[in-house]
């Protein structure tokens, strides 16, 4: 009697352990946030004269107005539209070719296949930072610097997406793709038929990381872009910071983070599912 | 007559395409140049060991001192960093595995958002928060401090916006791992009477050993290419002291006067092999711990 009620005590004091650290944490997590939201609807009046509150005086939208309408110095609508563009056609061509060949390297039978695909694997592993001056000079070479490009292809080489996908094809039994050979369906059939729909959720997760990872890419873009209206959002706040920061307009500098993270905070709210689903994707391959 | 088979080709011949322009090529050139004297628009002229020379050992040049600084000030940040990241995340995954705790899908995702916050846009926002006249430390906490302009305020600056967004991914990897536990090794360690920390410590961590691993390598590895933070929040201020590496090798190789690639490239070279053989250690010091 005396155990039992000595573990339930042990079971609450934890569960209010748990609770006192998970509120302090997420409280600092979301007040950051939060104030910057508040801040972006601020005067600059306010912001100068009547110094700290937690919620505006009054509400105001006049910062996201002039953000939007400085066109000029710091084109915000034409960096958002760069980055959708950019995250969008990358993370469909991702999707579309890591699926065809992780497809060639586990259906296909041909020579030194597997020996292929771990020695790519092997060099991807080499070191980022070693790749990155050469690969400017190649976009140069290519004419790209200043161009979507610069963003959208050099991420194809990437061998990530490929290993994950790879792994879950290898996953699928053959005699699925046996007996529709059978049938008489050939790779393409096969492929489109039969392995695309059993892989989609992987597919899905990999569509999303590609397109935020792209969308938050911070060093490449300020070394590609340096064309004012043809850089994505995140090269564009660089700018920015000097740009309002400068003259204090704090409440201009909050709606422009503000505006530049929705779209990523939309496609987290929307995909929710897929984001988490990720973990079970990572434990299955590295437990 | 054996006929060529064309559809391997096919399948898997405009990704090798790309992995050769764009990944095995920039590494073999980037090795290359380090052994130059290039400027990137013209062609590399070979100089031999010279770039290493003048770096390694060459004390007067500030081609050494920036080396040198860029990499003390990147092992303090991996260092200062990477715990932070393992810890936080693995301590927020056990709190969640509690249960008695609702709202879990509330409390994850408010630790996991910020993480898909570019960190320029995240950098803006924490420069509000550490604002002389309006932000919350001064505000609230009554903490006048000039942040970015003092030691060792600069660092923790740089440290909160890391943490900050960067405890997502691993949180992730951690809660799978731990929910997939068998549930047996825990009534197993109950009956032999442990507490929940003895079965934190006893099952817990010795059951995602491997997680804990690849997280350990991966996030040591990630912290060393640090370079968006620093610049964001600090400048590289105050005296360079929080000029990490990859800002040295930025400004040489794109944005001095005239670029001095080849020496860029043999500090990215020597990164490189810093990152690889710290990857390597971590990697055979654990595996050795774990059997």
């Amino acid at each position: 009697m005396a155990r039992t009620k000595s573990i339930s005590k042990n079971s609450n004091l934890s569960k209010y352990l748990a609770y006192t650290f998970l509120i302090v944490l997420c409280v600092i997590w979301a007040v950051p946030l939060l104030f910057g939201i508040t801040t972006s609807f601020r005067s600059q009046t306010e912001v100068v004269s009547v110094g700290f509150r937690m919620l505006p005086v009054d509400w105001v939208v006049e910062n996201y107005i002039a953000t939007l309408e400085n066109t000029s110095t710091a084109p915000i609508m034409q960096w958002l539209f760069n980055s959708i563009f950019i995250a969008t056609i990358h993370a469909t061509l991702v999707v579309v070719m890591v699926s065809i060949t992780a497809y060639g390297y586990t259906r296909l039978k041909f020579k030194g296949r597997d020996f292929l695909f771990f020695t790519l694997l092997g060099i991807s592993l080499f070191p980022g930072v070693v790749n990155l001056i050469p690969s400017y000079k190649i976009i140069d070479v290519l004419g790209w610097v200043n161009t979507p490009w610069a963003m959208i292809f050099p991420g194809l080489a990437g061998m990530g997406n490929l290993f994950l996908v790879r792994q879950f094809m290898v996953g699928i039994p053959k005699e699925l793709d046996e007996c529709a050979k059978i049938d008489g369906a050939g790779d393409w059939t096969i492929f489109y038929k039969i392995i695309l729909p059993l892989v989609r959720p992987v597919l899905i997760v990999v569509f999303l990381f590609s397109f935020t990872g792209s969308w938050n890419d911070f060093l490449w873009p300020v070394i590609v872009y340096t064309d004012v209206e043809r850089m994505p959002v995140t090269a564009g706040l660089l700018l920015l910071q000097d740009i309002y920061g400068n003259y204090r307009m704090i409440g201009q500098l909050m709606s422009s983070a503000i505006l530049a993270i929705i779209p990523t905070l939309l496609l987290f709210l929307f995909a929710q599912k897929y984001f988490i689903q990720s973990m079970n994707l990572n434990a299955g391959i590295k437990g | 007559m054996k006929k060529f088979n064309l559809k391997p080709a096919i399948f898997i011949g405009p990704h090798l395409i790309f992995f050769i322009v764009f990944g095995l090529l920039p590494s073999l050139y980037g090795i290359y140049a380090s052994f130059t004297q290039w400027d990137l628009v013209s062609d590399p002229v070979w100089v031999g060991l010279d770039n290493y020379k003048t770096i390694l050992f060459d004390k007067d040049s500030t081609f050494s001192y920036q080396f040198y600084n860029g990499l003390k000030n990147t092992f303090v940040f991996v260092v200062a960093s990477v715990p932070f990241l393992i810890i936080i995340p693995l301590l927020v995954a056990a709190a969640l595995e509690n249960k008695g705790v609702k709202l879990k899908g509330l409390f994850q995702a408010i630790l996991y958002v910020p993480g898909l916050i570019s960190a320029s846009a995240a950098a803006l926002i924490w420069g509000l928060i550490f604002n002389a006249q309006l932000g919350f430390t001064s505000n609230v906490f009554g903490m006048d401090i000039p942040w970015a302009a003092n030691q060792p305020y600069a660092w923790i600056i740089i440290l909160i916006l890391t943490i900050w967004g960067g405890i997502g991914g691993n949180l992730i990897i951690y809660r799978a791992s731990i929910s997939g536990i068998d549930k047996s090794l825990y009534e197993a360690a109950e009956i032999d009477g442990a507490n929940k920390f003895q079965k934190f410590i006893n099952v817990t961590l010795p059951s995602i050993r491997f997680p804990l691993l690849y997280t350990f390598v991966m996030t040591t590895a990630g912290c060393f290419n640090v370079f968006v933070q620093p610049l964001m929040m600090t400048r590289g201020g105050p005296n360079q002291s929080t000029t990490v590496l990859m800002m040295y090798i930025r400004d040489l190789a794109f944005t001095s006067g005239s670029s001095i690639a080849g020496m860029a490239s043999a500090m990215a070279v020597l990164l490189g092999i810093v990152i690889l053989i710290i990857s390597i250690f971590q990697y055979v010091l654990m595996m050795r711990n774990s059997n």
